[in-house]
């Protein structure tokens, strides 16, 4: 199914799609709030790209710089080249600590390589301890956005969930009540765990450290009961010196929620002695994007989410739609790079407003990039013939002036006289859930002209 | 097994150097009010402050904010008030039952109201997560202005655990509805000296 399709699905309630959009855009808003009360924004926002473009182009000076600090400091450091590799890297440490329960913060990455099916189909027991991948995960659906993992469900629809696998008693969607008991729930989780597996921010190569930011302190419930720690990162995580994380937490917590900093920024270099930490590093199609020039860029993602949030289509067409673990505009520039067929609808999924450029913490040119992505994908992707034909069609109405204006006129007479039922007919997408404008007898070109007559 | 073949891609992918660019501390500076910024960005992220005219009201200042804490854990000589001592050997999962935790912040952070606490001040990593609800005892001399300086103070230290932590646990997971109290303290209290 393509972007539009789904979005169409996800349109079907009203009511549903307009709280999404209003509830992302208020998080935009708190995003600029907390910009503006920042001196030198922009300067920040300047350095973070600087600072990645510097990393892309020095990227395996810096993953060697950053293992061998990292082994100094006692961590081991695992390398894969893609998804099977990972799953199978993890699964094998669980395997040699004979770990049967697994507690998980949030990370995309391991979303990327689903890992979860991977460890429940050798019978390990996989819990996502962030509350929004929690609900999801029980819900037995993927996050759909990378922030706010849960954004597309209604708290109803989550008091339901809870009934069922928690035994709440209803509380019409109470988010306190349901918070608690999800907090009580985890709590055992985090307890019993064997191994405790987290993404990370930010790795340091300079130190062999790396950062793991967090609200609700799940990464670090886990990883400080569990014997074992895992950190799964992609290679683009790499920042050269600590002092770059000055820059970077300045801007991902505000870009993201609009929140001054997240409540936890956790900074590990050493694991606690007599206990394991592990780093597993994986490409999965990076060093492909790499090479590609136009999209390189793309490599510099912090994952704050914020395109997400501002974006017209996003935050009318929700997560699921776009089919891709990173969804929005972000995600619509780094799936066509791992599937161009699949994900060919997806550089479409824009009105090309530029508007997750003028967000994005990194300044990633993301609607350049969706432009760029289109001229790909119609050369290499076959396209609808409905689409090419008229395409095609209005390339030569607008290159022929008379014909422009006969099509103009017709266009006039046919919304003016024809029956509602022809007009509103499925053929119109622009008169999907909207009235169309009032039509007048002129142009602007007819009109221009008898006001240049009338004013001498 | 991925290693050669991941470096191995990235030189044959990587553009031509780009040069990492210096942070010019100067496009950050601005006049504030260390102390009132920080209190008010505390409250901003769902914290309290409480401020002291002597350490010595601390315990009793504490008692009053906390009456019901039984099990606490007090990392700092500045309070009485420890029913359970912790050392590096103690199993992180028997911190399950504490109340209530007192430590000692190493310099707080006025942009955005985090504190630097560190492995130093309590020799299990989990506690200032698991305990219930969280005091972080801090001296008011103790205040930078932003992250930039911020990770100037913490260039040199012993680097193992350390984070900055601002505000107490928090999600709004369900409907963007904000709740205090999700995995990790249920509560924050700074207490400026």
């Amino acid at each position: 199914m393509s972007h539009s399709q789904k979005a169409a699905l996800f349109n079907k309630n009203e009511t549903k799609v307009n709280w999404h959009d209003k509830a992302l855009w208020f998080v935009r808003e708190k995003r600029d709030t907390a910009a503006h009360k920042i001196k030198g924004w922009e300067y920040l926002r300047e350095l973070a790209s600087g600072i990645k473009a510097n990393v892309l182009s020095n990227l395996d000076n810096y993953l060697v710089q950053f293992e061998q600090n990292a082994k100094q400091n006692g961590i081991i450091v695992h390398w894969a080249s893609n998804a099977e590799e990972h799953n199978l890297i993890v699964h094998k440490i669980l395997a040699k600590n004979n770990a049967k329960k697994v507690v998980k913060s949030k990370s995309m990455l391991t979303e990327e390589c689903h890992l979860n099916p991977y460890l429940e189909a050798k019978g390990i027991e996989v819990v996502d301890t962030d509350l929004g991948e929690y609900i999801v995960q029980i819900a037995k659906e993927p996050p759909s956005h990378i922030v706010l993992p849960a954004i597309h469900k209604t708290k109803e629809e989550v008091d339901e969930l809870f009934q069922e696998h928690l035994g709440t008693t209803p509380s019409n969607g109470n988010p306190e009540y349901l918070t608690n008991e999800a907090r009580k729930h985890l709590r055992e989780k985090f307890i019993e765990a064997d191994v405790a597996i987290t993404g990370v921010n930010f790795a340091v190569a300079e130190t062999g450290g790396f950062v793991v930011c967090t609200n609700e302190g799940n990464a670090d419930m886990g990883a400080h009961l569990a014997k074992v720690h895992i950190a799964c990162m992609g290679i683009e995580k790499i920042i050269p010196k600590e002092e770059h994380l000055g820059v970077f937490l300045r801007l991902l917590a505000r870009s993201a929620t609009g929140q001054p900093i997240t409540t936890y920024s956790s900074h590990f270099n050493k694991p606690v002695p007599g206990k394991e930490l592990h780093i597993v590093i994986v490409d999965n199609g990076r060093t492909d994007q790499l090479s590609r020039e136009d999209f390189r860029s793309s490599l510099h993602c912090i994952r704050c989410g914020a395109c997400m949030n501002t974006c017209p289509i996003y935050r009318r067409s929700g997560g699921h739609s776009y089919d891709a673990t990173i969804p929005g505009p972000i995600g619509s520039i780094l799936s066509p790079g791992k599937d161009l067929k699949k994900h060919s609808s997806l550089p479409f999924a824009s009105t090309l407003c530029g508007s997750c450029t003028n967000v994005c913490p990194v300044k990633i040119n993301i609607h350049e990039q969706l432009y760029k992505w289109r001229q790909i994908v119609t050369k290499d992707v076959k396209q609808p013939l409905v689409k090419k034909s008229i395409l095609k069609i209005v390339g030569i109405v607008l290159s022929k002036p008379k014909l422009y204006n006969l099509a103009g006129k017709s266009a006039r007479f046919v919304l003016k006289y024809a029956p509602r039922f022809m007009v509103y007919s499925n053929i119109n997408t622009w008169g999907k859930a909207r009235e169309l404008p009032e039509v007048k007898n002129q142009n602007f070109d007819d009109w221009y002209k008898v006001k240049r007559k009338n004013n001498g | 097994m991925g290693r050669a073949a991941i470096l191995k891609s990235i030189q044959e992918n990587k553009p031509a150097l780009v040069p990492l660019p210096k942070i010019d501390l100067n496009s950050f500076d601005e006049i504030v009010d260390l102390l009132e910024t920080f209190k008010s960005n505390v409250k901003l992220v769902g914290g309290d402050v409480i401020e002291l005219a002597s350490i010595n009201d601390l315990d009793t200042k504490i008692n009053d904010v906390y009456p019901n804490a039984k099990k606490i854990v007090a990392q700092t000589s500045a309070s009485n008030l420890g029913t359970i001592s912790i050392a590096k050997d103690t199993d992180p999962h028997s911190l399950e039952i504490i109340d209530l935790a007192i430590v000692k912040g190493e310099f707080g952070v006025t942009e955005n109201g985090a504190v630097w606490i560190s492995e130093e001040q309590f020799p299990v990593r989990v506690l200032p997560f698991i305990t219930n609800d969280l005091v972080i005892v801090l001296s008011k001399a103790d205040l930078c202005d932003t992250m930039h300086s911020a990770y100037k103070k913490i260039a040199n230290r012993q680097r193992s655990f350390g984070l900055f932590l601002s505000g107490p646990s928090k999600t709004a997971d369900i409907e963007q509805c904000l709740v205090i109290g999700a995995q990790g303290a249920m509560s924050l209290t700074i207490v400026l000296v």
